[in-house]
């Protein structure tokens, strides 16, 4: 029986301490251990991109993480976007132009899409296309998510400079 | 029976591109899908041992080492639950259906790969993997068949016992003057499509807890499923209890697409095992499995001729057709909705007086399928519309003029097909023309160069005229044999002593916006707000019993039950104001939560005075003809299957160096009747057109020849991402249907049927340099390549520099 | 799909990581940034008894330039590699091939060492790394060693590294003056993981090709070298009619393979269309000044 590791992190703004099993998937520890349930598990193999989570400040795929590799570290999931009061931008967004329909990959979409726009603040159409392919959706057809982005992009960019483009 | 049409109120809900109320908590991560929801304490967990074979004998099963593993409370083979829970079977009384049963856990034959042989219970996921592993099962294998003509061949085994061969369900037909038609036809085109197997692939996969109540004896099953009330009735029969002590629930469900359309072995043995546990009992799919036992589809081989006078009119058609449908066939469906619907479909959006088929569903050694996303339609449509690109081009003729000649005109409406399909209304040549129009189709020919080279790539358009059976109902099913589909929903629409009103819908939501729809009816009906009214669907403990959402069925009949039960409640809430106002309640109008005299606003009151008084919290009585309370049910069951239509134009580009495919453009100009919400209406064509572009250009699921399934996994099974989509313009039309109450059409699958057919027509197009067919899909890269043929490496420059 | 048991260690040096790793004798696995390893996890498909955390050894996540040579610690993060001024300078080919190793996710955990020693036939950076002629380190608990890349990659999801080795640094030649870059490849969907992939590196003078050097992978189990094409280019100019040359002769002698999803013909029709692209790529790029 492997021993277990104690684990401390930093989940959505919150120290925390754990022990865990090696190979407990960092997936099944935020949904499971932390009832973080936003995330969610589409594959388990790194393609759909539905599990995607922030560490340290970038995104990654939780299911191909183990808990036990997280002592030290700093995660976000979807739930840190707006814990309570408004939506933030990009969520907005989403709302505003149908980016969403069942929503099981939206939480996904949204950690990529705010790592994409903080480095590209002004991407077209194409580089949208190409930076968020990661992400498989279903049912959508990725058109207003493509929308969504261009439309959340150009309100970050008028909050930013305090006058649209 | 004509529409249900309010008075010309144009400020209602209905038609307003409403953002959903779906949205704020799935966008917070807030959404409760099935593997979301709080496990009670004890929830045990299930893991399904799956046949390694494709066709084999059970000879032993040894579950001793796995019982005794870590954390496992149990293990059951297919021999344990024989006695306990009955076969599935789908008995559609049908001429020419042959009926299988399949047993949840297979006890002595397994039939395809993954098919569950035993299943274990352990503390938690890992550790019932775990155990899973050490179950032993020693199989006397049996010949393999993969493909219709296998199975069909003269040294097949035969898959079932009671069948007298692999034919599940077989169907001809033919009108009057087919034959003389062909005899006489100036041109006659001809080829054998064939469409590669397809997998689902809803981004969540399937799942389901039960948790059993000892107190009462009774049972509630979370299931992410397209079908709640079904599958309740289905464990109560299959497991002989009591349905009344039964309970359903969808939760959030992470898209269907036919894929959850079933009734599933899963469902029954976890129910079962957490009676007789006494313990929640949870199972969720893994990716792995999904793409292993979740239904499949779309494997089927048309072979398909249409006879055509010398400019172009269309007389006739003939169809042989074939469905690979797995070893079982799904319940309810059953086996022949796919061989069925295929026949029926490919009539299409034109004029075509004669018709015959031959069409049957052939069972194999592989994963069942189903109903998977407008079934058989898209390759029906796409051997009509490749046909027809053909046809016009030995003919002479513009492929838009030949489309022209033969669409359905608003002088032929409504128009009987040659199958008897009925199309009341529709806008088949309005779409045609304004999707060409809005892709600058003439444009794009008059650039066009015979090469078809620009910019060192191959340019092509295609088109495709669409038409969707939409909403079907209790007749349609019982016509078809698919008894044990309902056909009807139905809505409990209850207004609360506050005012706000609460609607139980007896379907349930995988995404397509029902929370919002629906309540955009009750809120156009009542006079409320959007905030005022909520929608609550997916619970069997809740309003109405009911079908479920598949067959674009949503709009128009959970749609029509909605607006059925609001208008009564709307003409209660006039008769309790009338008399509370001493006006005549037909002069009564509702808007902005009030009830008011036409024409003044001085003689009202609020909806939440008329929700007082209808539950004797007022000082005001209600009308004596009136009892208490202020809620309706309604059921509903449209008189006839509306249609829906669509045109759509796509534009592609192919680098002739690699075989890539890319969609440039892509236009549908539709028509689903009336729109009770433009945002989720194109919302369903986008995604639609972008699955289905998926199955075109690079999903295929393939066995090898003995059966096994190479594609596994997301890394195999190519599913089209943002990269490989194109941006979608969709023009609305509405042609409301006089057949359904609103004048509602559906719009879930059209969108998946016109995008094989024109995509296929682009490269078509973009490829006629090289005399080749387009008749097999999916059309990777490579397989570009084989249809350009082999070239030289010199003809590199003859590409670089036309 | 849950791994099956497995003890962690993530041990501070990579002294202590071979010296674990040599205790399991060959049946545990480096960790790097485990986007290719965990999915085998979590399939099944190998069952390891102990996993070795490479994420927290000292001094393996190093970029550094030592006098001609640009120095990749293998823990050094792709997108880490992608953003840095250092290796654009150095090596732009490594930078301009960032890109195609997978959507950002995949990017920001990947690892240029996890990525080499995982020796996925169809991976981008054995294909970069033979193209460039990149030597690995290889440390073991005895002792370290150089592997030129020729010698590295032997098979699918095999190299030359012995089962108490690890991939320690990768060190590449600093491009120079006149030096020139591409790389391309075919896929079945866009953006997607290669079928086929060519990074190639040519030297010019004065408009004249005199070092050539490309590599491909995705024709069989490891990358290999175009000598014919090579060969065909050096000293001569990259005009239309020598790169369409350089094209033809690029399936000489390559005995394709198919597997279960693509066949070896389409390996071979595409495979002169990529080395002709990528010629015609690397024509319009330059670094630094031409000589």
């Amino acid at each position: 029986m492997p021993q277990r590791h104690k684990i401390e992190l930093t989940v959505n703004g919150k120290k925390l301490q754990r022990l865990v099993e090696p190979r407990l998937l960092l997936s099944d520890f935020l949904r499971y251990e932390l009832r973080l349930t936003g995330t969610h598990v589409g594959c388990a193999h790194g393609v759909c991109g539905a599990c995607t989570v922030s560490i340290n400040g970038s995104t990654a795929r939780s299911c191909l993480t183990f808990a036990v590799q997280m002592d030290g570290a700093v995660i976000e999931t979807v739930e840190s976007l707006a814990p309570r009061g408004p939506l933030s931008l990009i969520q907005q967004a989403f709302h505003e132009h149908h980016a969403l329909q069942c929503g099981f990959c939206t939480p996904g979409f949204l950690l990529s899409t705010r790592e994409f726009l903080a480095r590209y603040p002004d991407p077209s159409d194409e580089t949208v296309r190409m930076a968020l392919r990661g992400h498989i959706c279903r049912c959508t057809g990725y058109v207003n998510i493509v929308r969504a982005v261009r439309a959340a992009a150009a309100k970050l960019k008028e909050e930013r400079t305090g006058h649209g483009s | 029976m004509a529409a249900d049409r309010d008075a010309g109120d144009e400020s209602g809900m209905i038609g307003r591109p409403l953002p959903r109320k779906e949205d704020d908590p799935l966008l917070r991560g807030l959404g409760v899908f099935i593997d979301d929801i709080q496990e009670p304490p004890g929830t045990l967990h299930a893991v399904f041992v799956m046949s390694t074979r494709a066709h084999a004998n059970v000879v032993a099963v040894d579950i001793a080492e796995a019982a005794q593993a870590e954390g496992v409370v149990a293990v059951y083979t297919g021999k344990d639950l024989a006695g306990r829970i009955k076969p599935i079977t789908a008995d559609i009384p049908q001429p020419g259906y042959q009926p299988v049963n399949r047993a949840v856990l297979a006890t002595d034959r397994v039939r395809f790969v993954g098919e569950a042989v035993a299943v274990v219970i352990a503390e938690n996921r890992y550790l019932a993997e775990d155990a899973a592993e050490l179950v032993r099962v020693d199989y006397e294998e049996l010949p393999s068949v993969i493909d219709v003509d296998q199975a069909t061949g003269p040294d097949a085994p035969r898959l079932h016992e009671g069948t007298r061969d692999n034919v599940l369900f077989q169907a001809s037909y033919r009108t009057a003057n087919v034959e003389t038609v062909f005899a006489s036809a100036d041109h006659i085109v001809r080829d054998t499509f064939q469409s590669h197997r397809l997998a689902v692939v809803a981004i969540e996969p399937r799942g389901c807890m039960a948790v059993y109540q000892r107190r009462n004896d009774s049972l509630t099953l979370w299931s992410s499923t397209q079908l709640p009330h079904t599958v309740r009735t289905a464990i109560a029969n299959l497991l002989d209890w009591d349905e009344t002590r039964l309970r359903v629930v969808a939760p959030d469900v992470g898209g269907g697409f036919g894929g959850k359309c079933s009734v599933y072995p899963e469902e029954l043995i976890v129910s079962f095992l957490a009676r007789e546990l006494n313990a929640p009992v949870k199972w969720i799919c893994d990716r792995r499995e999904d793409l292993m036992t979740t239904t499949q589809g779309r494997e089927y081989r048309f072979d398909v001729a249409l006879a055509f006078k010398r400019d172009g009119t269309l007389l006739g058609a003939k169809a042989k057709i074939d469905c690979n449908i797995g070893a079982y066939p799904s319940f309810p469906l059953g086996a022949s909705v796919e061989a069925g619907g295929a026949a029926i479909y490919l009539p299409g959006a034109y004029r075509m007086g004669e018709y015959a088929y031959e069409t049957r569903a052939i069972t194999t050694t592989t994963c069942p399928s189903g109903v998977y996303r407008a079934v058989a339609a898209p390759v029906a449509s796409l051997a009509t519309e490749s046909l027809m690109d053909r046809a016009a081009r030995e003919l002479g003729l513009d492929p838009a003029e030949i489309r022209r000649k033969n669409v359905l005109l608003p002088s032929d409406l409504p128009y009987t097909n040659a199958v008897g399909m009925r199309y009341s209304t529709g806008s088949f040549a309005t779409c045609l023309e304004r999707a060409l129009a809005h892709a600058d189709y003439v444009g794009f020919r008059r650039t066009q160069t015979d090469n078809r080279l620009r910019d060192g790539k191959l340019h092509g358009i295609g088109m495709a005229n669409v038409i969707e059976h939409t909403g079907q109902g209790t007749l349609r099913y019982r016509q078809r044999g698919i008894i044990y589909v309902p056909g009807f929903d139905g809505a409990q629409v209850k207004v609360e002593p506050n005012g706000r009103a609460i609607a139980w819908v007896s379907q349930c939501t995988q995404g397509q916006g029902h929370l919002t729809a629906f309540a955009q009816i009750v809120a156009h009906e009542l006079g409320l707000g959007m905030d005022d009214v909520t929608v609550i669907e997916g619970d069997t403990a809740f309003g109405p019993y009911g079908t479920g959402t598949f067959a674009s069925r949503g709009a128009v009949i959970a749609g029509g039950a909605t607006l059925r039960a609001s208008t009564r409640v709307a003409d209660k809430i006039r008769r309790i104001a009338g008399h509370a106002l001493n006006v005549s309640a037909g002069d009564l109008k509702l808007a902005d939560g009030r009830v008011y005299l036409s024409g003044t606003s001085e003689v009202s009151m609020s909806i939440r005075e008329v929700a007082a008084i209808a539950h004797s919290m007022d000082a005001r009585a209600l009308p004596e003809s009136d009892s208490f309370g202020l809620e309706a049910t309604e059921y509903y069951d449209p008189a006839a299957t509306p249609t829906s239509n669509a045109a759509h134009v796509a534009q592609v580009s192919i680098d002739p160096a690699t075989g890539l495919v890319t969609v440039v453009n892509y236009v549908v100009a539709h028509d689903c009747g009336r729109v009770i919400n433009p945002l989720i209406v194109e919302g369903q064509v986008h995604g639609a057109v972008v699955q289905g572009l998926s199955s075109v250009l690079s999903e295929a699921m393939r066995y090898d020849e003995t059966g096994q399934p190479i594609t596994v996994s997301l890394m195999d099974y190519l599913i089209a991402t943002a990269a490989d989509a194109p941006d979608i313009t969709v023009l609305h039309e509405e042609s409301w249907s006089p057949d359904t109450a609103g004048g509602f059409k559906g719009v879930g699958e059209g969108g998946v049927i016109g995008v094989l057919p024109a995509v296929a027509n682009a490269i078509a197009d973009a490829l006629v340099p090289f005399g080749c067919k387009i008749n097999r899909l999916p059309l990777l890269p490579q397989a570009i390549v084989a249809l350009m043929g082999s070239r030289s490496a010199g003809s590199l420059e003859d590409i670089h520099n036309p | 799909m849950k791994p099956s048991r497995f003890e962690y260690f993530s041990p501070a040096s990579t002294s202590e990581a071979v010296e674990i790793l040599a205790s399991y004798q060959g049946r545990a696995r480096l960790l790097a940034g485990g986007q290719s390893l965990v999915p085998l996890l979590n399939f099944r498909i190998i069952t390891p008894e102990a996993l070795i955390d490479l994420s927290r050894c000292r001094g393996l996540d190093e970029i550094r330039s030592e006098g001609s040579v640009l120095v990749l610690g293998s823990m050094v993060r792709q997108s880490t590699a992608e953003t840095s001024e250092i290796v654009r300078t150095c090596c732009p080919l490594i930078t301009a091939t960032m890109p195609f190793l997978g959507p950002s996710p995949i990017r920001n955990r990947g690892t240029i060492g996890g990525s080499l020693a995982h020796a996925d036939r169809v991976a981008e950076l054995p294909a970069v790394a033979v193209a460039l002629g990149a030597i690995m380190i290889a440390e073991g608990p005895k002792r370290r060693r150089e592997i030129p890349a020729r010698e590295f990659f032997l098979g699918d999801l095999t190299t030359a590294l012995a089962s108490e080795e690890m991939l320690r640094e990768v060190r590449f030649p600093i491009s120079s003056d006149g030096e020139r870059f591409a790389f391309v490849e075919a896929t079945n969907r866009h953006h997607d993981l290669a079928l086929v992939a060519v990074a190639l590196k040519l030297v010019l003078n004065a408009g004249r090709c005199e070092q050539a050097a490309i590599a491909v992978v995705g024709v069989g189990p490891k990358p290999l070298r175009l000598p014919a094409s090579e060969g065909c280019l050096v000293g001569k100019r990259l005009d239309a009619a020598t790169v369409l040359a350089a094209a033809q002769l690029s399936t000489e002698g390559i005995e394709f393979e198919s597997d279960v999803h693509t066949p070896a013909s389409y390996r071979r029709h595409v495979l002169p269309s990529l080395v002709e692209r990528a010629l015609r790529q690397a024509a319009s790029n330059a670094h630094g000044n031409d000589r």
